[in-house]
């Protein structure tokens, strides 16, 4: 009996140690779970020591796509901030999650979820949503990360997000935000002189996701491959966009985590080259950090150029 | 002659002008107009300037205001264009069957209508529930309220919902990866876990997802005949459940799903002549390979649960007033759906299923299906199933059968969570 006693003692101590070491080790910073690695890259660009961040998805997710897996519940159930894309971008996992996560701080609307959307000039809003039109987002497009004026509203959004919450810690968020933006100022006129001969290189791309990122080096997208948003091809839809292709002599066909099939199929029958490109940050050692991700797509896009 | 007498006078003309240029006086008179020129310029270059200034900030204005009236027609777009913005949630799917059983024909079978409204309630809570039309009858099959802020980790709901019993007992029919509810759980624990009652539920703060829910209901299962669900009754005769329910990355690609319930009712009376207490206990395995680079193209699950149920069953099933004897039975699915492409998986089904009142009698099915995913909203699925049935309780549940399904969503519609 007393040995029972003595095993259940060690065995409740042992928890209490597990969870004490656990609590410490989250008390010394504040905990952002980010739903994308670029928005844990700023984050901690803004935060610094400040901040303990982490990234739900790994960055080689396709982000209409990924799994809802349970491990990311304690995660965000501990989470003192959520940082999240927006517009919809993880309406097909996140709202599962952060239902089962017993967390009302970082829930929509809350101070502790920062929309980086916050005035984003979204483009493509639809006028109507129909699912005759595939698999829209109402809106707007989502992924404006792959323009990097944009990163610079995100990282606003995530300074003026954690200085709410912290407002102790306000002067530290701007001093690291502003030297942040200085970066970006520099690597944007970099990118901006090395985008010159993307200037008016017609593009088709698979997803229509890469429409911020045409607009901002001045690509010209004359069609996509999914025959709505999220529908695939039909075989009468590549036969009319090969034609497309070929009358408006399309140099580039661009993916991202789709299937390289589609690409390929239409690169055979045009004189275009296919790229692979990066529609979020982290899925590589290449494009660890936003700024990274950035320029690795575009020297991606002007050796392709050079290439074809 | 006329010319010799015209230069002498011109040359008089340029003297004396040249004499008043040279002299003080017009020098002075000169210079004052040369100065309020250069004022008059001076004024000028001033409200050129100014004038320019104000283009530029009146460029600015435009600019501005072109830039807010954008973001006032998108906001105005946005909530016209997305309908849960200010109302719930509203979707519903259709599920609908062209099948053949070899021992009762054919039949075109509308299974379902489903209507689903879903909505936050306040800042401590929301709402949902699922209406369902089919061929036999229209009823509520949940409408529950769910806290979203309650400390210490917990969650509590109420109203009448799929209990958190097993995992496939969750499932609405037209979410299964294969056309039928497997017979094992029909007949063990009824169908879905549909339930009047409460839950809370606590999410333990370990590293690693793990769930405990306790609930007590009036019942428990959508096809449980054994208590009225409209009358009150004593506590004893209530169910009460408990599960814990754990998740395992094994990998970034691969993933174990563990759960354990156990429903216990006190006391049920079949009849007047028959009653003891009912324990029904389900273990769930499923898992998963989600390749996170390629899920819209690969994965595989596989899911698995065993069920026993133990109560006092009648005697004989044409009179109740015999006293009964504990049964006790156990059965259980196991199934397998692997992803091929973007649009198709396959998978199959097996089914063990023994009867409640004569557990040495089972029925096993064996269920190839193959799925079309027409779009993430628009699904067909072909499955053959063969019943090997030894129960004889229902003509239907033996031999070949053939059933082509077709469903959809219209709207929005999601099971959330539970249903992954």
């Amino acid at each position: 009996m007393n040995k029972i006693r003595r095993n259940v003692l060690i065995s409740l101590a042992l928890f209490g140690m597990l969870f004490g070491l656990q609590a410490s080790s989250y008390a010394q910073s504040i905990r952002v779970i980010t739903t994308t690695p670029e928005l844990a890259d700023i984050t901690k660009q803004i935060g610094k020591e400040l901040v303990n961040v982490e990234s739900l998805t790994r960055g080689v997710e396709f982000m209409h796509a990924v799994p809802v897996k349970p491990s990311f519940v304690p995660k965000l159930n501990r989470a003192d901030i959520l940082v999240v894309m927006g517009l919809d971008l993880e309406i097909s996992w996140l709202p599962a999650l952060l239902e089962v996560a017993n967390n009302s701080k970082i829930l929509p609307g809350q101070s502790g979820n920062i929309d980086c959307s916050n005035g984003i000039s979204v483009l493509e809003v639809s006028r109507t949503v129909d699912r005759s039109e595939g698999d829209v987002h109402p809106k707007g497009n989502p992924h404006y990360n792959l323009d990097p004026v944009s990163g610079k509203i995100i990282a606003r959004n995530i300074a003026d997000g954690l200085s709410h919450n912290y407002p102790q810690h306000r002067a530290v968020f701007e001093k690291n935000l502003n030297a942040y933006l200085g970066d970006l100022d520099k690597a944007i006129a970099r990118w901006q002189s090395m985008a010159a001969p993307l200037k008016g290189v017609k593009i088709v791309t698979y997803h229509v996701e890469w429409s911020y990122f045409a607009r901002r080096f001045g690509l010209e997208q004359v069609g996509i491959i999914e025959l709505k948003p999220g529908i695939e091809p039909t075989p009468n839809h590549l036969v009319a966009l090969v034609q497309k292709m070929q009358q408006e002599k399309t140099q580039l066909i661009i993916y991202g985590a789709q299937s390289d099939r589609f690409p390929r199929q239409l690169a055979s029958q045009t004189s275009a080259s296919v790229v692979r490109l990066q529609s979020i940050a982290g899925g590589s050692p290449e494009t660890d950090t936003y700024i990274k991700f950035i320029d690795y797509n575009l020297r991606s896009l002007l050796t392709a150029v050079k290439k074809g | 002659m006329v010319r010799s007498v015209r230069r002498p006078r011109r040359m008089a003309v340029l003297s004396l002008v040249g004499a008043l240029l040279l002299s003080p006086a017009f020098g002075r008179a000169q210079t004052s107009e040369l100065d309020s020129i250069k004022t008059l310029v001076k004024n000028l270059e001033q409200q050129l300037q100014k004038a320019l200034q104000r283009i530029d900030q009146l460029e600015k204005e435009k600019a501005a205001t072109s830039g807010r009236v954008d973001q006032v027609e998108r906001s105005v777009r946005s909530v016209q264009s997305a309908p849960s913005i200010l109302n719930p949630a509203i979707g519903m799917s259709i599920d609908t069957t062209a099948e053949h059983r070899a021992k009762t024909g054919g039949d075109f079978n509308f299974r379902s209508a489903e209507l689903g409204i879903a909505a936050s309630v306040d800042p401590y809570a929301r709402a949902y529930a699922f209406i369902t039309g089919s061929k036999e009858e229209i009823e509520v099959e949940e409408a529950a309220i769910v806290t979203s802020s309650l400390p210490w980790n917990l969650q509590a709901r109420a109203g009448r919902f799929f209990a958190d019993f097993g995992r496939l007992a969750k499932f609405h029919p037209h979410e299964y990866a294969f056309v039928n509810t497997p017979l094992s759980l029909e007949r063990i624990v009824g169908g879905e876990s549909k339930a009047d009652g409460a839950e809370l539920s606590y999410l333990f703060p370990t590293p690693f997802f793990l769930r405990g829910t306790v609930g007590g209901y009036n019942k428990l299962g959508a096809e449980n005949e054994r208590l009225d669900d409209t009358k009150s009754r004593s506590w004893s005769r209530f169910t009460y459940l408990g599960r814990l329910h754990t998740y395992f990355d094994l990998t970034d690609n691969h993933g174990v799903e563990l759960g354990t319930s156990l429903a216990f009712t006190p006391s049920l009376r079949m009849s007047d002549f028959t009653g003891s207490n009912r324990t029904l206990a389900g273990v769930d395995l499923t898992y998963r390979y989600q390749p996170l680079d390629s899920t819209l193209y690969q994965g595989f699950t596989w899911g698995s649960e065993l069920f026993a149920n133990s109560e006092r069953r009648p005697l004989t099933l044409e009179d109740e007033s015999v006293v009964g004897k504990r049964r006790r039975s156990f059965g259980g699915y196991s199934y397998g759906e692997l992803k091929l492409n973007k649009n198709w998986s396959t998978g199959f089904l097996f089914d063990y299923a023994p009867s409640i009142d004569e557990p040495a009698k089972k029925t096993k099915s064996y269920s190839p299906f193959l799925t079309w995913n027409l779009s993430e909203f628009n699904r067909l699925r072909f499955q053959y199933s063969f019943l090997d049935d030894k129960v004889r309780e229902e003509k239907s549940e033996r031999g070949h059968q053939f059933f082509l399904q077709w469903t959809t969503v219209l709207g929005s519609h999601t099971h959330g969570f539970r249903n992954r």
